[in-house]
């Protein structure tokens, strides 16, 4: 089959089908890991640095930090990730006891975007930029971090990585991936920032050991 | 501002008169820009390094597009997507507009795309009777009041929040408060049903890995992840320049981005898409289109000076740092791109008739090649275009009226030959001093009168090297 544009690229470079291509140049190397106290206290500084909280919470206070965040936030309506890590620290036992309503993740759309709050558990973290890299699948839906007005995302300190270069390694084959650094922001009116544009007005991310399951 | 490709770039006419208010506003966003930049690239005692790195990357891709393109297209009719190949922007547009037909689209959201810009897709859409809307903040507010943007990054920076406030308050009937936080409380608010609504997404892409067939798309509102989550389709129109072999160079071109842009050490949200959904309750879209944009690219990559804008990565730096932009403002430039690489982008794309000002549109100062994170050589490339202009070369014939090249090649000899050059600066004062009056040169014959008319000239006093020789 023909395609024009390759055929067109082709005769500007004067390149054919068969021809070679030189390695690819190197690239800049990875950034070292510090030690991990470094790591996650310049983790928690960099999210606060892009007006996100972060806080380090044991899995024994999980209840107390969560009803902190249901009174602060006024949430009534939550959804969150089918993750073997939140279920073991009993995320959603704990927001039903506080008198939450959950919402299934696959419930349709509109009926997630008067969900208040949406939960997930970071697959990776990044200290150098404050950055959380989440996957996506059935029990992981990419609208839980987007739509709901408050995103609380778990990380567990084996999710830490040192630099983009080991995050690609593992999530290269992935179908999906998305980096979340901070709240939704804009500056579009006269320059001010402005957060809760379209994605959550607030981001929690609390550092947490996770239970072994 | 036209949206399509313009038969004539106006530069000259505008920026002789500019709005009241332009520059000062685009300046409050330039400098902000280019404060941050500076903030983070203190912070990369390795920068140099990162950018030597970004630009054999970008020119390794380029040299060798067919290869990625192909590898890249492959990859993502495995994931399951589905790839178009546009030769020129009315096909681009039929390519996008027979899609929405084929799903009985009735309402598109669009995040932010240069590439949608490039070939008039908005006004295709509507044309065609379907509802398409702009969610960026700044490109709402501008589709709202119907003009162009005025910077890259911030479209609607001309407009203050008293104007935007009574823009709100007229196109949806409501009483909107001049306070950038309630403004954009409001636009969540209207955008949200639209998302909610909207039976297709289209975005652009800021890279696509050809390793993986993986569209990266940066934002920091979240509406591009809006616009590739919620609808049931998703369309990306992305220029074939947008390719990166692999995920290593992602690596680097992903740290240049956003620090040479915003000044950010990294955007709020980066999306990685790679085919439509796998699995049902996953969101993201259920179908993919991938549009891939050539549009005379190609053509420009004949040329192996002019080839290299293409390393550009659209951050807006050059347009920060550049005074002649800082002054007029990214209407000036008559199309969807501006600044610096807008004057080399617009003339090479558009040829030099339509854009005949734009390779003058500059002082070749040489803050852009300074800032530029993949180390495009604009200045030179803005010297290659004003030759080709004057004297032609393989890629066209020389577009200037015959006077001016006559002068230019006078002065080339001139300045080419130092013993001329010479004798001219002796002979100067002496007939300099027939016309000089009181100090001043305040006549001279056509065509130079038309300078002399606004501004008289001082006296011929010496050439720099008796200057130098007295004065030492």
């Amino acid at each position: 089959m023909t395609n024009p544009v390759i055929d067109s690229i082709r005769l500007a470079l004067g390149r054919t089908a068969a021809s070679g291509v030189a390695p690819r140049p190197p690239v800049y190397p990875a950034r070292a890991a510090d030690g991990p106290d470094q790591e996650l206290a310049r983790f928690l500084a960099e999210v606060k640095l892009v007006s996100g909280s972060a806080q380090q919470v044991a899995a024994g206070e999980i209840a107390s930090a969560l009803q902190v965040l249901v009174q602060e936030q006024q949430v009534r309506k939550a959804v969150l990730w089918q993750t073997p890590g939140l279920t073991r620290l009993g995320v959603g036992a704990i927001l039903g006891r506080l008198g939450v309503e959950l919402v299934s993740p696959h419930a349709d759309k509109h009926t997630l975007a008067t969900c208040d709050l949406g939960v997930t558990e970071a697959d990776f973290a990044l200290p150098e930029t404050g950055t959380i890299a989440l996957r996506s699948s059935a029990e992981k839906p990419r609208a839980v971090s987007v739509v709901p007005r408050v995103h609380l995302a778990l990380v567990a300190p084996s999710a830490f990585r040192a630099d983009l270069h080991q995050v690609f390694a593992e999530s290269r084959g992935d179908p999906y991936l998305v980096f979340i650094t901070g709240p939704s922001r804009t500056s579009d009116i006269e320059l001010v920032l402005t957060l809760g544009v379209h994605g959550p007005k607030n981001l929690h991310v609390w550092v947490t050991d996770m239970p072994a399951g | 501002m036209s949206q399509h490709p313009p038969d004539y770039i106006g530069f000259d006419r505008y920026t002789s008169h500019v709005p009241r208010g332009i520059a000062a506003a685009v300046q409050n966003a330039t400098r902000r820009f280019a404060t941050n930049r500076k903030a983070r690239i203190a912070e990369m005692p390795h920068w140099e390094d990162l950018r030597r790195c970004g630009s054999d990357i970008r020119l390794h891709t380029l040299r060798h597009l067919d290869y990625y393109l192909e590898k890249g297209a492959a990859r993502v009719t495995e994931a399951g997507g589905h790839v178009h190949w546009a030769l020129d922007a009315a096909e681009a547009r039929q390519i996008v507009l027979r899609i929405a037909q084929d799903h009985r689209v009735t309402r598109v959201v669009k995040a932010k795309s240069m590439a949608t810009e490039e070939i008039g897709l908005n006004e295709a859409l509507l044309a065609a009777g379907i509802d398409t809307m702009e969610t960026d903040l700044g490109e709402y507010i501008i589709q709202l009041a119907g003009t162009g943007p005025s910077h890259i990054i911030v479209p609607a920076v001309h407009l203050r929040k008293e104007e935007i406030a009574a823009l709100f308050s007229e196109k949806l009937q409501i009483h909107a408060p001049p306070d950038p936080n309630a403004l954009t409380a409001i636009a969540r608010n209207v955008l949200r049903e639209k998302f909610l609504q909207a039976d297709m997404g289209i975005s652009g892409a800021n890279f696509f890995v050809a390793e993986t067939g993986t569209l990266v798309v940066v934002s920091n509102e979240g509406n591009a992840r809006m616009c590739t989550t919620i609808p049931d389709l998703h369309v990306a129109v992305v220029g074939i320049d947008k390719v990166v072999p692999d995920w290593e160079s992602l690596t680097v071109l992903l740290k240049l981005l956003p620090r040479s842009a915003t000044g950010q050490k990294i955007t709020a949200y980066t999306s990685f898409i790679t085919g439509p959904r796998r699995q049902e309750g996953e969101n993201g879209p259920r179908e993919l289109h991938l549009v891939l944009l050539d549009n005379g690219r190609s053509k420009v990559l004949q040329d192996p000076v002019g080839g290299e804008m293409f390393k550009c990565i659209r951050c807006g730096s050059c347009l920060n740092t550049c005074p002649v932009y800082q002054n007029v403002g990214g209407f000036a430039y008559g199309w969807f791109i501006s600044g610096p690489i807008g004057a080399i982008f617009s003339s090479q794309m558009l040829g030099a008739k339509a854009a005949r000002e734009l390779p003058y549109a500059s002082t070749l100062c040489g803050a852009c090649a300074d800032v530029c994170p993949v180390r495009v050589p604009i200045p030179d490339i803005l010297r290659h275009l004003r030759h080709r202009m004057a004297e032609g070369d393989a890629v066209g014939g020389p577009t200037l009226p015959q006077p001016v090249r006559l002068v230019a090649r006078l002065t080339g000899w001139v300045l080419g030959n130092s013993w001329i050059y010479r004798t001219g600066t002796r002979l100067a004062p002496f007939f300099m001093g027939l016309i000089t009056r009181n100090h001043r040169i305040s006549w001279l014959p056509w065509p130079l009168s038309r300078w002399t008319r606004v501004r008289p000239l001082p006296e011929f006093n010496s050439g720099f090297r008796t200057w130098w020789r007295k004065t030492k």
